[in-house]
């Protein structure tokens, strides 16, 4: 505060200023608080005895006055009497065009004294909830009275004359032009932020002529991959524009991230502070959070790669929660010891005779993974019958896996699928790649067969009590051949299709869509059996949990859900994106959950608390697609910018950049062992990375881990492994068979 | 596919469109198919109509003879209340997710079958009722009439597998006890499985049964037992249960 008074050279002030120290206390966003009491001298002649009213603080104060001047417009001049007198304010602290032409009169530096004259019409217009700027403004101030108590309470103040905001962002411009060039890059992330606010404040203060100028002068020099924003906000020019946007009304409230060293810090405070027109200083104050680190300044290139998010670049404490990333011990199932594992036991160098004990995934030692989550820190459904079986088909075929490298690359099947006139809005395989599931936008599901083993209905009730159940085969008969068929079609949904997801044992089916409805079908009668409502807008995608019963889905509402299959309310709610949720993926050992939103950001939530563990900025563009490393350390996202980032879930870091695709990156998926990860975009190709050498090259020391500073490769072109182009059809689905043979599909798009 | 817009001369366009191509390209829009300036216009010009309709109703209401910016910017209020909703704030989403979130997950019991909502919230019911087409049971005792009350639910309730015995309890219990079936037994025999519409054919059975015995003591109660080998199979069926108490809820002839 004292710096504030410190610039005003006014004689007349200073002795009141002296006074002022007293109201120090009240913290940074009571710059203008301040002011309010040292405005009153401002206004030169009576009002000397400007009896401080000391127990009255400054935010009572404006609530006060508010009030009175509530109380004056619909003339209830008693009333006003009263209250003044009671709450000891000085005869004409109302009175505008007396401190207005007092205010004017008081001469000095231009600035200084417009900041004057501001103040205190700046309490009115705060008051009055219009406009302040110059001499003729505050007359107007009187006549377009609008009284609200509202806008004294709201979260955006006339921080001054908005005629000047071309002026204080210039002279910053210049400030930071002329800086060291290794703050320069560091202090340059201030610019957009401070752009916005200062634009959104004239918006809302309804100056809509100042905003455009201001607009155009200065959104050219924004960086470019904020142009998409700077596109929405050239459209917003009335506060009536702003109402229905909530992902603008949640960055207006929500504090924009910036990550600055200590050295670039004190420096942009003490220019700030020092000079006289302290708006920016404000400004940042109320809606910037510097996250203060010491060491050396970032880079420019440091920097574009972690920023691009519409709220900043995440806070350190933020990715500081321990997150257990480690995958569930496998049950122990024995393998029947028939012949046909005579290959398997043979291959783990094992006697024929003797059990194995578990699967290949890794869960050798029998001790506890100290990265990963208890058995029971999320219930979890129990293994049937049906799924113990699922489970030794699993490892079965796994011992039939090819090993994929950068010298051992797979084989690519892709599925096209003909005469859907871009209708084809989501696809998914099952697990054991037997099934395909295509959603459209004319709001059908329909599932194919990929195998020659045709889809049939169960039976009616009718006809299975007839079936003999002790048979052997019960699971054929319990299918009516009348129904078998190539594909079925299932009609439920009034809206396209955004996501889809098998279940892992094969029995359900789920799909989400633009009517806000999540259907859960059954694979065996081929009907829908519920339809789970809650979000009330589009949404779209959902995933089930990798051991069923739990799934996930996020919309348009900037809300993700986990549902489980028997309850019809949402179990939990992960709120925190500024905009829609346009991707939800399950983590391996289904105690997280990862989502990619419209906000450029990606954040991971813990099942059981509902919290946000994990936020990743570094994407330019809304992201499309994630997929987590099958050991769960590693999560891969691509977005509309068409690079695909990989992110440590431990450390909280970013770890590599793809960059070769040329359009949005619609699927992404690592081969069952987590040496390549694959690609599908919208420029018609599928590119193959080699991850195992990207992670094998991540060095992570404290220093990394501490302050988040990252040193990216720029080892894209290695990391390519090869490019596959289809004809004309964009790839939106992704998946490794059992076996490692990537299987891909997408719509032909002639 | 996408195809880019060719600007005419301006005498084929009218004015509108014109402003509409400007509007798309200042939002960055390059690449779109060229019924899109055509769909863009006829919202605007419902929208547009809309709010003034509304905004007319406003003034009269308040007894002005002219429409002016308050009553526009009532109306365009009401309507994005109404019909453009958006999603709630943020702050009301992060209290009802904490609220959400306090409650720890439910424990998973152990075999449970599919694991579904309650029936009242899943789409399993059957959503349609077909109206019975029985003479009263009273009109007409021949020993065919009987047998088609059992026979005759069947077919107008195809998705169940039942032998109708619940509607034939509606009936039943409506009509009260009939009379003409009292002190009577009946013979009956069921007909062959080609004169029955049942969707399910269930011919391995009715060769086994060819006499139904219909115990009058047994009628006018909530079952009626036709003891038959269909019946004893049928009732084992899930969805039977279930029909019992639709058939309370709609019970309505």
């Amino acid at each position: 505060m004292a710096a504030v008074q410190g610039g005003m050279s006014d004689a007349d002030i200073e002795t009141d200023i002296k006074t002022e120290p007293s109201t120090d206390g009240f913290g940074n966003n009571n710059a203008n608080d301040g002011r309010v009491l040292s405005a009153s001298p401002g206004s030169g002649s009576s009002t000397g005895s400007n009896k401080q009213t000391a127990a009255v603080t400054p935010e009572d104060q404006q609530t006060l006055l508010a009030v009175l001047q509530f109380l004056k417009k619909n003339k209830l001049i008693e009333s006003v009497e009263i209250l003044r007198r009671e709450a000891g304010l000085p005869e004409n602290s109302l009175d505008p065009k007396a401190t207005e032409s007092a205010g004017a009169g008081s001469g000095g530096a231009a600035g200084i004294v417009d900041l004057e004259g501001g103040d205190v019409s700046s309490l009115l217009s705060r008051v009055t909830g219009s406009s302040s700027a110059g001499a003729q403004a505050p007359t107007k101030a009187v006549a377009e009275d609008q009284p609200d108590v509202r806008v004294v309470l709201s979260a955006y103040s006339q921080q001054g004359d908005p005629t000047l905001y071309e002026v204080y962002y210039s002279d910053l411009k210049k400030f930071i032009e002329t800086v060291l060039d290794c703050h320069r890059a560091e202090l340059s992330q201030v610019f957009y932020p401070l752009f916005v606010h200062m634009y959104l404040e004239l918006v809302y203060n309804n100056h809509e002529s100042e905003a455009k100028a201001f607009f155009e002068k200065f959104s050219g020099d924004q960086e470019c991959y904020y142009e998409e924003d700077l596109r929405v906000l050239s459209g917003l020019t009335k506060k009536e524009h702003m109402r229905g946007n909530e992902t603008l009304l949640d960055f207006r409230t929500s504090k924009f991230v910036l990550r600055i060293s200590r050295d670039s810090y004190q420096l942009l405070k003490r220019h700030l502070q020092e000079r006289q027109n302290n708006q920016i200083w404000n400004i940042i104050q109320e809606h910037l959070y510097i996250d203060i680190f010491d060491g050396m300044p970032r880079s420019k290139s440091q920097i574009d790669a972690m920023s691009g998010s519409l709220a900043g670049e995440a806070k350190r404490e933020a990715n500081k929660t321990k997150v257990y990333y480690g995958l569930l011990k496998e049950p122990e199932i024995e393998l029947p010891l028939d012949d046909e594992d005579e290959e398997a036991e043979n291959e783990e160098g094992k006697p024929k005779k003797k059990k194995p004990k578990k699967d290949s995934m890794g869960s050798k030692s029998k001790k506890q993974d100290p990265n990963a989550p208890s058995q029971n820190r999320i219930p979890l459904p129990e293994l049937k019958d049906s799924d113990k079986l699922d489970k030794i088909m699993y490892m079965k075929e796994a011992t039939k896996r090819i090993r994929l490298g950068s010298d051992n690359l797979p084989s690519v099947c892709f599925y096209t699928f003909l005469n859907a006139y871009q209708g084809l809005t989501a696809v998914d395989f099952t697990d054991d790649s037997s099934l395909i599931a295509g959603g459209f936008a004319d709001s059908t599901v329909r599932v194919w067969s990929v195998t020659p083993k045709k889809l049939r209905k169960v039976k009616s009730a009718a006809d299975l009590n007839l079936i003999d159940k002790e048979s052997d085969d019960v699971l054929e008969r319990i299918m009516d051949e009348k129904t078998a068929s190539e594909s079925k079609i299932m009609y439920g949904h009034s809206g396209p299709v955004y996501g889809i997801s098998f279940s892992p044992d094969r029995n359900y089916l789920l799909s989400s869509s633009e009517d806000g409805t999540v259907r859960l079908w059954s694979l065996l009668t081929f009907t829908c059996l519920v339809a789970y409502k809650g979000h009330n807008y589009p949404v779209w995608d959902t995933q089930f949990s990798p051991y069923g019963y739990y799934f996930v889905s996020g919309g348009h509402d900037r809300v993700a859900r986990l549902w489980a299959t028997d309850h019809y309310q949402p179990l939990r709610i992960f709120s925190g994106h500024l905009a829609d949720i346009t991707c939800t993926r399950f983590h391996p050992n289904s105690n997280y959950v990862a989502t990619g939103s419209s906000d450029r950001t990606i954040r991971v939530w813990d099942v059981l608390s509902g919290n946000c563990v994990r936020i990743f900025t570094g994407h330019k563009g809304p992201i499309h697609s994630l997929a987590f490393s099958p050991n769960g350390k590693f999560l891969a996202s691509g977005a509309t910018d068409g690079r695909v980032l990989l992110w440590d879930i431990g450390h909280g870091l970013m770890m590599g950049e793809l960059k070769g695709h040329t359009d949005t990156i619609y699927s992404l998926r690592f081969s069952r062992d987590g040496e390549i990860l694959a690609s599908g975009s919208m420029d018609n190709t599928v590119r193959l990375w080699d991850v195992m050498k990207a992670f094998d090259d991540l060095e992570t020391d404290d220093f990394t881990a501490a302050t988040g500073h990252i040193h990216l490769q720029d080892n894209s072109q290695e990391l390519l492994l090869g490019t596959y182009t289809t004809k004309s059809t964009p790839v939106i689905h992704l998946h490794f068979t059992r076996r490692n043979l990537l299987l891909a599909a997408g719509a032909f798009n002639p | 596919a996408a195809r880019e817009v060719k600007m005419s001369a301006p005498k084929t366009i009218p004015k509108d469109a014109q402003v509409m191509i400007q509007i798309l390209k200042d939002m960055g829009i390059t690449e779109y198919e060229p019924r899109v300036i055509n769909q863009m216009l006829e919202f605007t010009y419902r929208y547009v109509t809309t709010i003034i309709e509304d905004a007319k109703t406003y003034a009269s209401h308040a007894n002005k003879s002219n429409v002016d910016a308050d009553d526009i910017r009532l109306a365009i209020q009401c309507r994005m209340d109404q019909s453009f909703t958006s999603p709630p704030p943020r702050d009301f989403l992060l209290e009802v997710a904490r609220q959400k979130n306090q409650t720890p997950l439910p424990l998973i019991k152990p075999y449970t079958g599919p694991r579904l909502p309650p029936d009242r919230y899943c789409l399993t019911a059957p959503n349609y009722r077909l109206k019975s087409i029985q003479k009263k049971v009273s009109s007409s005792a021949n020993r065919i009439s009987v047998p088609r009350l059992s026979v005759g639910a069947v077919t107008s309730r195809p998705t169940t597998p039942t032998l109708g015995t619940p509607s034939v309890q509606s009936v039943t219990t409506k009509v009260g006890t009939p009379v003409s079936l009292t002190g009577q037994r009946f013979t009956v025999q069921i007909p062959p499985p080609s004169q029955t519409t049942t969707t399910k054919p269930t011919t391995p059975s009715t060769p086994a049964v060819s006499n139904v015995l219909i115990n009058p003591s047994l009628i006018g109660s909530k079952n009626i037992l036709i003891t038959t080998n269909m019946v004893s199979q049928n009732s084992g069926g899930e969805s039977l249960k279930r029909k019992h108490e639709d058939d309370d809820d709609y019970d309505a002839l």
